[in-house]
């Protein structure tokens, strides 16, 4: 049998043993974005195609299939939606600025031997492939931390239909604040696990310090994990704010509506 | 009065953050004599040659040579002019379009050319600025927006950092001992630190370390089986990049410090919810307990395995690009470059998942104690 889907039943069967339908449908949905960044990569290979416009394409289907198919389509994760497309755009235009001026894009010197009897000139730009790298990864973070914000807001404004607009946006932040640490913390690790390799590597070639530094596929790597971590923390402020607006207004509107 | 202390507190605090933030990009913009290797500064480019090329699997590409003129930066011919040709293409996957004020480590050639400029050749770009604009902007969202728990993140992670490099060196000096048992110890020290920094010490985090540990040998162990008991069939190691050691052991220990985070994550979560529900109300049941334990467990459960999906997945876009562009099959390329990836996101997944019950049991275990005592 193979090792991969023994293992993709396993999470199957736990994910509907602890979670029933809902387990279900969050495992689906890991499909279907596996799907996405397929087709993705697909469209990517047409040169005529660019492929920042591909990554925001994708990006927002994959916002889609993780809110209105695994959650449902109603006001909070509509506003879930909104909030992670408009941090994501604003992200973009640091990673891009980023990405570009430190070159990191494509392969590093340790990288480029297994490579050898691959052409190189595919005429493909990597300097947006690296910033579609950063988008994506931090794509599925941003949705859950939008999600994990705006849904207790619409509960909050239910319970306390008087709440300011600061006092909303405010609590708001708190939850926030709270996923901001574990969440920056689940990404670190992650990326720590798939390069843990490179750390022996370096070790063992006893790089120095300079060297590290400057090399391109730690500061590929620093830059991709810090972006997505900006990327986390942008959002949270955007969704409170986004969520207090629109709640404080439609409320504004159901009493003009009753008066 | 404390409010004002606490205002003054925070401005001193703001103060020295600035401060170091300004003074580390300072020093990253003028460091060039602290590097052994000559640095030269872009000052000048013109574009001599354009070409446009197929390579030999059909692909339009373009190939450029660019004259520089660069002054360098360090050295004992610090301030003098140089010359350097460099080639590259519009894909740069391994060359680099050079632009005015890019820094460079350069190698010098004892010889002048004809405008009595000194030449030599390209060895690498000067990465360390954009590191540091990012650590900084990382650190300065983070505390404007987490304030207190943003601050205590950066630490927590620069903290983590420092401790892996450190057990990695421990591992190198003394290779004798497993890295599976090193990365052990430095996740049990991972955990502790994280934890407690990021929430205090008291009885909620005791529960999400117990439940930490439990989950990620869990489910280190269930992958293990798996690995062990279909022979690893699938996944291809070969592809696995920068080896220097036994590639399994290093597979494995990368899988355990990759799900540590996730899990860690869900464990905190549980046992937080939990205790905050017993604090409301002190009579609560232990079956409603568990009851609405499952609940949280079922909404955190799918949105942290698909970070991790995405974070391993994303990375091997650029080799899922050349290999298809080199007329190899999907199927090839994909389970080529995606085995390992998507078996560490799935191996983190069964951990976050197995981390739900674990974590909802440790902390009714500490709430019954702490019933069973009053």
């Amino acid at each position: 049998m193979n090792t991969l889907v023994v293992l993709a039943a396993i999470l199957f069967a736990l994910m509907v043993l602890v979670g029933g339908r809902k387990g279900a449908k969050s495992f689906i949905s890991l499909f279907i974005n596996f799907g996405i960044i397929i087709l993705m990569v697909f469209f990517m290979m047409d040169p005529n195609a660019s492929p920042v416009i591909l990554t925001l394409i994708a990006s927002m289907l994959i916002v889609c299939i993780n809110l209105f198919y695994v959650n449902e389509v109603n006001d909070k994760t509509k506003m879930a939606f909104v909030s992670t497309i408009a941090t994501l755009i604003l992200l973009f235009v640091f990673i891009y600025l980023i990405t570009s001026g430190a070159m990191i894009q494509g392969f590093g010197e340790e990288e480029i031997d297994e490579l050898a009897p691959f052409s190189l000139l595919i005429g493909i730009d990597f300097v947006k492939i690296s910033v579609s790298i950063v988008i994506i990864s931090t794509v599925g973070a941003m949705t859950d931390v939008s999600i994990a914000i705006s849904s207790p807001m619409n509960e909050l404004i239910q319970y306390n239909p008087l709440m300011k607009r600061r006092d909303l946006f405010a609590s708001g932040m708190r939850i926030g604040r709270d996923i901001l640490g574990t969440d920056t913390n689940t990404l670190f690790f992650a990326f720590i696990g798939g390069y843990l390799a490179l750390m022996l590597w370096f070790k063992d070639l006893s790089y120095s310090f300079g060297d590290i530094v400057n090399s391109k596929v730690f500061v590929g790597e620093v830059v991709t994990i810090l972006c997505a971590s900006i990327g986390i923390a942008l959002v949270i402020p955007i969704t409170s704010w986004i969520n207090a607006v629109y709640l404080t207004r439609k409320r504004t509107k159901e009493e003009l509506k009753e008066s | 009065m404390s409010f004002f202390r606490g205002k003054k507190k925070q401005v001193i605090l703001y103060s020295i953050l600035i401060f170091i933030c300004l003074a580390s990009l300072i020093f990253v913009y003028h460091n060039a004599s602290f590097y052994d290797r000559s640095i030269a500064k872009v000052t000048e480019i013109e574009l001599i040659e354009k070409e446009d090329l197929t390579d030999f699997r059909g692909n339009d590409d373009q190939q450029f040579v660019q004259r520089i003129i660069a002054v360098l930066q360090n050295g004992e011919e610090k301030g003098s002019e140089m010359e350097l040709l460099n080639e590259y293409s519009y894909s740069g996957a391994y060359d680099y379009e050079y632009k005015v004020g890019h820094e460079l480590f350069v190698a010098l050639d004892q010889s002048v050319n004809k405008k009595n400029r000194l030449t030599g050749e390209i060895k690498d770009i000067k990465r360390d600025k954009y590191l540091a604009i990012v650590m900084i902007a990382f650190a300065v969202t983070l505390i404007i927006v987490g304030k207190r728990q943003g601050l205590y993140s950066v630490i927590s992670l620069g903290v983590n950092a420092a401790l892996l490099s450190f057990a990695l060196d421990v591992y190198i000096k003394y290779s004798n001992i497993s890295l599976v048992l090193i990365c052990g110890v430095t996740a049990i020290l991972f955990t502790t630190i994280s934890l407690f920094l990021t929430n205090g010490i008291n009885e909620k985090t005791y529960a999400a370390i117990i439940a930490t540990l439990i989950g990620t040998l869990v489910s280190l162990f269930v992958t293990y089986m798996v690995i062990w008991g279909t022979d690893g069939r699938g996944l291809h190691y070969e592809e696995m990049q920068f080896l220097s050691r036994p590639y399994e052991m290093i597979f494995m220990a990368s899988l355990f410090v990759g799900s540590l985070g996730a899990v860690m994550d869900i464990a905190i979560t549980m046992s937080a919810s939990i205790f905050e529900i017993y604090e409301k109300n002190r009579d609560v049941s232990i079956a409603a307990l568990r009851k609405s334990g499952m609940e949280i467990g079922k909404d955190v459960m799918g949105t942290m395995t698909s970070i991790l999906f995405f974070v391993y997945v994303s990375g091997s876009l650029p080799m899922l690009l050349v290999y298809l562009k080199n007329a190899a099959p999907l199927g090839f390329t994909l389970s080529i470059n995606l085995s390992l990836e998507l078996a560490r996101a799935l191996a983190g997944g069964i951990g976050i998942v197995l981390t739900i019950p674990i974590g909802l049991y440790t902390a009714i275990f500490f709430i019954s104690r702490k019933k069973a005592r009053t």
